[in-house]
Parts: structure tokens; C-alpha cells; sequence
């Protein structure tokens, strides 16, 4: 297995999307993230604080994840914003899935602002020892 | 190597161009804020009668966070622990761009601050934490004689 890209971290989609569409062209945090893959599945941690499970929209088109969520702070009326390192609420990131990975199989959870997704590689692409007979 | 030219790292720049440049603009940033992406991030706010802070710490056991007021400062500490996996030989890691450890802010909070009037709620990874104004410090009308 060579240690290559299996999934893509490159964030080609974001470039088309920025450029080409409008109405998508607001202002998003990249959330950062941890991917780890063994011989079964990808994991992706996200973190997404503040993003409650209904304003979370994972998406899988053409072989691309995305994940976009909305962060919701209950806030009291009359608030004057003093000191903002997340000025805006909105998370968004994009990967490209390989062909190996099986995206319809796809496992979310959220938990305390976290996102955790599972994907599960195809079967077939999975590692198998070939059992070799004696002729 | 293509993410050098290309992609969610170079927004991400632009962003954090762009969160400088209104730091600039803006108002002084206190001396105890730290740089740009630290962790966990915060957001300071305030009403008529209290202070309010946003705290967006994902992924932590609420009885491991510590919340303390001390001579005017609220402390935030706590530890995240990594949720890497046992190293088995096949794990291969793609990225680990979470914040895994101890950390430690620090909000100087104002003069009328009332470090007896705090609650701090932890709700989907942000923690909330109000700090009431102290009563003389409220605004009032002032009836003309």
C-alpha cells in the first residue's frame, strides 16, 4: 500500500466555488482537522464548536466530502462585540474522497462541538492476505 | 505540495490577513490576548449589566475545564486530550491540526466586573461564561432637576 492520496486534503472545490458562485462567497472558518486512515476506514475529527446537529450539513457529491456547519452562541440582547477571534460563526471545508473509499457508508457524530466521520473503504480495496496453494 | 499554491490553506491565510488587518484597525488588543491561533479561541462581549465571554473549546469534559477569577482575571485552563488512535503499524496520519494538551487564557477583565455575579455554561463546545456588572457601575438616567 503505498502511503499516497487517499484523501485528498487539497481544497480544489473551494477555489471554484469562491471564484464562480456568488451567493457562496461569504466569509468561512476553515476548522481545523485530524485524519488518520488504517487498513479498514478514514476517520476525520473536526472541530466545529458551537454547531448544534441540525445547522450541520455534510454533503458528498462527485467523490467530495463537504462539511459546513453554523455556529450558534446564545447571545443577550444588546451585546456589544469587545474582542473577536472567531468573527464569523460559519465553517466550511472540502476534501476530495478517493475512489477507494466507500462514501455512501459515511458515519457522522456529533459531540461537544466535534464532528467525527467514519468512512469506511470499499471491500474490495480493502487489504486481504492471498492465500497461496500448493500446486 | 500542491496545498502550497492551492486550496484551504491559502484562504486560511487570507483570513488571518484579514483578522490582522482589523486588528489594526480596530481597538488595542490586550496584552494578555496572546497571537492568533491559540486555543481555545475567545470572544468578548458586553451588555449594560454583565460581560459576556464565548469560549470555543470543542471537545473537552466540562469537569476539566477550570474557570477561576483572580485579582480581575478570569482564567480559563483546562487539557484536551488527543483523539489519535493506538499506534498500530497501519495507521497512517493525514493531518492533526487540533489542538491536543493543556492551555491556559486569561481575559483582564473591567473595572466594574463583579467576580461574585459569574456563571459559566458549556453547551456543543462553546463555554458561555457571564460576569455581572457590579451595581453602581450600571447606566442610569439622571433625573434633572
Amino acid at each position: 500500500m503505498s502511503n499516497t492520496t487517499e484523501l485528498v486534503t487539497k481544497d480544489d472545490t473551494a477555489v471554484s466555488r469562491r471564484a464562480g458562485d456568488p451567493a457562496q462567497r461569504r466569509i468561512t472558518v476553515t476548522p481545523p482537522v485530524d485524519i488518520f486512515e488504517d487498513s479498514q476506514k478514514v476517520t476525520l475529527w473536526a472541530d466545529l464548536p458551537g454547531v448544534t446537529k441540525d445547522r450541520l450539513n455534510i454533503k458528498v457529491s462527485d467523490g467530495n466530502l463537504s462539511i459546513e456547519g453554523e455556529s450558534v452562541v446564545p447571545t443577550p440582547t444588546g451585546l456589544r462585540l469587545l474582542h473577536a477571534e472567531v468573527p464569523q460563526p460559519h465553517f466550511a471545508r472540502a476534501f476530495s474522497l478517493g475512489a477507494d473509499l466507500d462514501a455512501s457508508k459515511i458515519d457522522a457524530i456529533l459531540k461537544d462541538g466535534v464532528l467525527k466521520l467514519t468512512i469506511p473503504r470499499r471491500e474490495e480495496a480493502r487489504p486481504r492476505r492471498i492465500e497461496v496453494h500448493a500446486g | 505540495m500542491s496545498d502550497l499554491f492551492f486550496g484551504s490553506d491559502l484562504f486560511n491565510e487570507f483570513d488571518r490577513l484579514q483578522q490582522m488587518a482589523s486588528l489594526f484597525n480596530g481597538f488595542p488588543s490586550s496584552i494578555r490576548s496572546g497571537r492568533f491561533g491559540t486555543f481555545p479561541q475567545i470572544n468578548v462581549g458586553s451588555t449594560d449589566d454583565s460581560i459576556e465571554i464565548v469560549v470555543f473549546a470543542p471537545g473537552i469534559d466540562p469537569k476539566a475545564l477550570d474557570v477561576s477569577i483572580d485579582k480581575g482575571l478570569l482564567v480559563i485552563s483546562g487539557e484536551r486530550e488527543t483523539v489519535r488512535p493506538e499506534a498500530a503499524d497501519d495507521t497512517r496520519v493525514y493531518a492533526r491540526e487540533r489542538f491536543a494538551g493543556t492551555f491556559r487564557r486569561v481575559v483582564e477583565l473591567p473595572e466594574q466586573a463583579d467576580p461574585d455575579k459569574v456563571t459559566a455554561r458549556y453547551t456543543d463546545g462553546c463555554l458561555a461564561i457571564r460576569v455581572g456588572k457590579k451595581e453602581t457601575s450600571k447606566p442610569r438616567a439622571i433625573t434633572v432637576q
